[in-house]
């Protein structure tokens, strides 16, 4: 039995090196699959982990933190707390988004923290038995004074003693390297590549926040409410002791909808894949009809032929999936970068590079390819036993067979779009439920693909047949009779059209919608703000003195501050806009008002009211009803009644926006972070940007923005966020083409012998080549009009589902016919590109040469 | 004294184990096997950067029961020998070290409350003779942000939620608490201050300003709470306060000290240092003082004593072995003393290890038998300690 099945192995060896370009298409469709895959899931788990060692590395082992509001903590609390023995592990912290040009001009958090507390908390190098008190000394005393772990001192070229300079909040800061630590491990050593540490005092000093700290971390044991309860009576109004884990968790979960779209992506890129595979073992089995029928005459089982073909696939991808992972760990470079560039830009700054190669993701790469593999063959090797010796020896049983299969395919494939939308239905915000529902209406409208195809060609028939003779007639005919081998690869080119169109006018859609926002919400026309970091919500703020200036400027018919904060709530961290513009509330579009604009305006003014962005009252819930939001102040706990929802595509945690003199009477923050000037009517705003660019920059290195470049600016950070959703997307184009071209390849090549005949019978060899392009051309243009309406489907499902949930953002959906269009050519000149091979082998082949295969 | 003036530089040390406190993890063992990890810049301030302890002083109180930060170290030392209503014991220490990193003149101008160059270290123990238990606990803490500091009018020193005070009517307050462990007294002088050395410089060695300022409270009647572990004793008993302060007095050859602070029942004191050189010998600035019933301090000179260890105990943790009993003679003084241990493991665990215990005494002064109580320091048994200096 085991020399049998190794003498049937043998013949599948032989079947694949004797058809080689089969096996590479299949090859490099799954392992380009296979490396969509790794490259994300890379991508992924390396942000996600770089996130975690770069919270790890600030938060250390605290179990809990007492933050306050965006000003921080008053600094005496430390003491306070500590002297009334109510906490015996407590760290003070002080810590902020910094850049240096001696260090890359990237990212680094300067973490303040006081060595004589801290040992619980963080560790950053190996005990040490040579260590000097110098070296505290200089550490606790010399203003400026910071460490930096060996690896990046070495990097940068820095020794101790050397001065460099600190970009904190507009503002440059000298600092001093006065130590470098050894990291004692692998994971230290990455936890440390972002961290610039400091004495507190130090860090207040380089920051400019000589009075407060950013949070008290704590060890807490684990049943400690008596414990917590006592601290709480010591925190004054604004402040809050809470466990670590909420927060991180809070912020994880925003970047996790990011990271599971990605996903879905690049498993759809896998699914196109698995689809080739199946079209491509299906077609090796009919193929090999005669051969299996001869095989099953001669006595071998059922078992030994569906073990053949499993071996087959087996073999091919195992090949591809080594390939793929390759592929996938080149790729993932890439996309490490593109998903944490989009990370820093949107959520969080990461602080943490170069992350090892995820072994996980490359074990998911493996298991995925070989496991997709065998699945995908085992449908056509099961058909391969399944058949009796005799009926394998016809065709035509076969091609009858599959005219009944595809009916009811169309009615699965029916039923399937139908579960779909009753999925997408539930409400439910787990997006991978509504990927579930996603995929599932996709997988069906390409499972009614043979069967609309099917016709597609008897209209095509008609249509072509009248004024085409023969070939017209007859290129239809072609195609709904090969339909066994070509349905599953026009299913697939379909897929992968559809979704290129859907993700495309999603794109769109998004891209509209922001330029329309950008459009109402920037009324200025020259913009200052201090530097911040991304969407980390870091609290830069404007110099006095500049705001002064500005507010002054001869050319502003007005100027508008607006005070830019993340604040605390029930929820999580959310954006507080505390405005000063009186015309800011006419300057949304709203979702809902509770009246008309100008009344909530009133309310909001007079402090009465607030109005959230969609995307926080989706988070929390917000109804014209239900209209409560509690947010932490500097006062304790404040609810505000929300009077209307805008329009927002900045913050997808949420943002909300209050009257700047309720913020001034719940928190105790003076602090601009913007300016927004509206200039007189003949000012010419490129020119009062460049000067006062250039005037407030001895103040402070501010941005200063005209309303044009801003707009570019936005626009530019958006494109690049959907970078990586154009890569994935024209992967999975590119895998489906392979798919299209090897099940075309092969069909036409093995018609060879009946293009022949047809040869013999006088068509010339212009006629068969227009005859093959005809079949080609026609294969792509049902395929590409298949996929229009599925590609709709998909964009609106992208738009009003998957968008809304993952982000809460409302989208204009635009039914953009370009895109439409493209979707179209892909899949025609890619049906066209794979009959370019065999319509030119066919003119070369002389018709004895054709029939001597008979 | 020299005993308190080693420990003080030893907050030196205990910096040293801090720098790498932040900057380390304490939980890791083989600490001692790991090549040097922080290189960095920096020089310790010289001695002559401080004020310096080079001649006679006018003291001033309660000022100078405050702080002295142009002086490089100072100490509050506190010890005593406690019991509940029913007799059970307990000894005390609570001690609290100052420590300047740079002198008056190079101290930069800074912004931030938590800038500072002054660092307190705080020891604080508990002999629960009945179970011989002995706790011990360490802390560092900077001066500044009101964390940990000294001041004037009033006078107070605290580490956190350790802290000394002296309360209007001239008792001395002292509060710690620690794992389970609170202890509060109230201290009221029985004598007078004592000025150890010359009015109060003590010379530690031939170079000028090679000295300290020394004062001492031989007796302080105790009074106070102990809470331990959920139970709570009210607790009567004697105490002894050290205040010192100074620049330097480090000596190359030190390998360690044995000090005696010994409250007897004929209502005198008496105080005895000896300093063991690395050849085994003891230095010639070895001291004591005797204080009789009625408050007047005599010195005593390296010859004036001997000592005698008549007993061993080696630590389970360290692996040092300590002479924990002793007879003491001062012939001139007619004392003949034997010291032994409440209870032999009373050795402090912390960045620096040394012996300090509660010990009884007993024997005779002048031919009439007297007994009585104190406080024994031993240092540099866990290895030598000049190695690390």
């Amino acid at each position: 039995m085991m020399r049998e099945t190794r003498a049937l192995g043998r013949a599948a060896w032989r079947h694949l090196v004797r058809h080689p370009w089969q096996g590479a298409m299949m090859i490099i469709g799954v392992a380009l699959g296979v490396a969509v895959v790794v490259a994300i899931d890379v991508a992924n788990t390396s942000a996600s982990r770089a996130f975690e060692l770069s919270t790890q590395a600030v938060a250390g082992r605290a179990t809990h933190a007492i933050r306050g509001g965006p000003d921080g903590l008053d600094d005496d609390l430390y003491a306070r707390l500590k002297r009334a023995g109510v906490v015996r592990r407590a760290a003070p912290v002080v810590t902020q988004y910094v850049r240096s040009p001696q260090l890359g001009d990237r990212p680094f958090q300067l973490l303040g923290i006081d060595p004589f507390a801290d040992a619980p908390f963080r560790d950053y190098v190996a005990p040490s038995d040579g260590l000097a008190v110098d070296d505290l000394s200089a550490f606790l005393t010399q203003p400026g004074a910071v460490l930096l772990s060996r690896p990046v001192a070495e990097r940068y070229g820095l020794t101790p003693g050397d001065a460099f300079t600190l970009a904190i909040g507009g503002y440059e800061r000298e600092a001093t390297l006065v130590g470098v630590l050894n990291p004692r491990d692998d994971l230290r050593r990455r936890a440390m590549s972002g961290l610039i540490l400091a004495d507190i005092a130090t860090a207040q000093e380089l920051t400019g926040q000589a009075e407060t700290l950013d949070r008290i971390d704590l060890i807490l044991p684990k049943d400690a409410k008596a414990q917590a309860s006592r601290i709480r009576e010591l925190l004054p109004a604004g402040a809050r002791l809470d466990p670590v884990g909420a927060r991180t968790g809070a912020v994880e979960q925003m970047t996790a909808a990011f990271q599971t779209n990605l996903t879905a992506l690049s498993l759809l890129a896998l699914v196109v894949g698995v689809f080739l595979i199946y079209n491509t073992m299906t077609f090796a089995v009919v193929q090999r009809r005669a051969l299996f029928g001869t095989l099953r005459a001669l006595g071998a089982t059922r078992q030994q032929v569906f073990q053949i073909v499993l071996l087959e696939a087996g073999m091919i991808g195992l090949v591809s999936t080594v390939l793929g992972v390759g592929l996938g760990i080149v790729l993932g470079r890439g996309a490490v970068d593109l998903v944490t560039r989009t990370i820093n830009d949107l959520y969080f700054t990461l602080t943490v590079q170069d992350m090892p190669l995820p072994v996980g993701s490359l074990v998911k790469g493996g298991v995925l390819g070989i496991g997709a593999t065998l699945i995908a063959a085992a449908a056509p090797a099961a058909e391969a036993a399944a058949t009796s010796p005799r009926s394998a020896l016809s065709r035509a049983g076969l091609e009858s067979k599959t005219h009944r299969v595809t009916a009811w395919s169309a009615w699965g494939g029916l039923a399937g779009v139908a579960s779909g939308l009753a999925t997408l239905a539930w409400p439910t915000d787990d997006l991978t439920v509504s990927f579930l529902g996603t995929s599932l209406v996709i997988v069906g409208a390409a499972m009614t693909t043979p069967w609309l195809t099917a016709r597609l060609m008897n209209g095509a028939g008609r249509l072509l047949g009248g004024r085409w003779r023969p070939i017209g007639r007859l290129a239809p005919r072609e195609v709904r009779g090969s339909l066994s081998r070509t349905s599953i690869a026009v299913a697939a080119l379909v897929v992968a059209v559809s979704v290129t169109i859907g993700v495309g006018l999603m794109i769109t859609s998004f891209r509209t919608t922001v330029v329309d926002w950008l459009d109402t919400s920037l009324g200025g026309d020259v913009y200052v703000w201090a530097p911040s970091f991304g969407g980390t919500g870091s609290a830069a703020t404007l110099d006095p003195e500049i705001v002064d200036r500005v507010r002054t400027l001869d050319e502003a018919e007005r100027v508008d501050a607006l005070r830019r904060v993340t604040v605390d709530s029930p929820h999580g961290p959310i954006q507080l806009d505390a405005v000063e513009n009186p015309a800011d509330g006419a300057e949304h579009s709203y979702l809902w008002t509770t009246g008309p604009v100008e009344e909530i305006w009133e309310q909001v003014r007079k402090g009465e009211a607030v109005i959230a962005s969609e995307p926080l009252a989706r988070r929390v819930g917000l109804s014209k009803n239900e209209n409560a939001l509690t947010l932490f102040t500097d006062e304790g706990q404040e609810t505000f009644k929300v009077v209307g929802v805008y329009y927002d595509y900045e913050s997808s945690r949420g943002a909300v926006t209050m009257w700047h003199e309720t913020y001034r009477q719940l928190w105790n923050d003076p602090s601009w972070t913007a300016l927004s000037v509206k200039l007189q009517t003949n000012a010419d705003a490129d020119r009062v940007t460049r000067e006062l660019q250039a005037e407030l920059t001895s103040i402070q290195s501010v941005q200063v923005r005209a309303n044009r470049e801003l707009r570019a600016e936005a626009l530019a950070v958006f494109d690049q966020t959907f970078v990586i959703t154009g890569a994935l997307q024209l992967l999975a184009v590119v895998v489906a083409f392979i798919g299209v071209l090897s099940a075309l390849l092969s069909l036409q090549l093995e018609k060879i012998r009946q293009f022949g005949i047809l040869r013999a019978l006088g068509f010339t060899a212009r006629e068969i080549w227009g005859l093959i392009t005809l079949e080609t051309g026609l294969i792509g243009a049902s395929a590409g009009l298949l996929a229009m309406p599925t590609g709709l489907g998909l964009a609106l499902i992208l738009v009003y589902v998957i968008n809304r949930r993952a982000f809460g953002w409302t989208l204009l959906f635009q039914p953009d016919v370009g895109t439409l269009v493209n979707g179209l050519l892909i899949s025609i000149s890619a049906a066209l590109l794979a009959g370019l091979y065999p319509a030119y082998r066919m003119r070369r082949t002389l018709t004895a040469h054709a029939l001597r295969n008979e | 004294m020299t005993r308190r003036r080693i420990v003080g530089t030893s907050i030196v040390l205990g910096l040293l184990a801090l720098g790498v406190l932040a900057l380390t993890s304490l939980l890791d063992s083989d600490a001692t096997d790991r090549p040097p990890t922080l290189d960095a810049v920096g020089a310790t301030a010289p001695s002559n950067a401080f004020a310096q302890a080079d001649g006679p002083r006018p003291f001033a109180f309660p000022e100078d029961h405050g702080p002295h930060p142009d002086y490089r170290s100072e100490w509050w030392y506190l010890t005593g020998n406690l019991q509940t209503p029913n007799g059970r014991a307990f000894g005390y220490q609570l001690t609290l070290f100052r420590q300047a990193l740079v002198g008056p003149d190079q101290r930069p101008d800074r912004r931030s409350d938590w800038a500072t160059d002054q660092l307190y270290m705080g020891h604080f123990a508990l002999s629960d003779i009945a179970n011989r238990r002995f706790h011990d606990a360490e802390r560092f803490a900077r001066s500044a942000a009101n964390v940990a500091g000294a001041q004037t009018g009033p006078v107070e020193v605290w580490l956190e939620d350790w802290a000394i005070e002296w309360t209007p009517e001239g008792n001395i307050q002292a509060r710690a608490s620690q794992a389970g462990l609170d202890l509060d007294l109230t201290l009221a002088p029985q004598k007078p201050l004592v000025f150890q050395g010359k009015n109060g410089l003590s010379q530690k060695g031939p170079e000028t300003g090679n000295a300290s300022y020394y004062y001492s409270y031989t007796r302080l009647a105790a009074e106070g709470t102990l809470r331990l572990n959920g139970q709570e004793f009210k607790l009567t008993g004697t105490s002894w306060l050290d205040r010192e302060f100074g620049t330097s007095f480090l000596s190359e050859d030190q390998v360690g000290w044995d000090w005696f602070a010994l409250q007897l029942s004929n209502g005198t004191e008496l105080m005895l240092y000896r300093l063991r050189k690395s050849d085994g010998t003891r230095s010639r600035f070895s001291s004591g003082t005797f204080v009789d019933a009625n408050g007047g301090a005599q010195h005593l000179d390296a010859e004036d004593f001997r000592l005698e260890s008549t007993e061993h105990w080696t630590s389970p943790r360290s692996g040092a072995t300590y002479p924990v009993a002793w007879t003491i003679s001062v012939p001139d003084l007619g004392v003949e003393l034997t010291i032994e241990p409440k209870m032999r493991d009373q050795e402090l665990s912390g960045a620096f290890v040394y012996w300090e215990g509660a010990v009884r005494a007993s024997g005779r002064t002048n031919g009439e038998s007297v007994s009585g109580e104190g406080y024994l320091e031993m240092t540099g048994y866990a290895g030598s300690l000049q190695g690390r200096f």
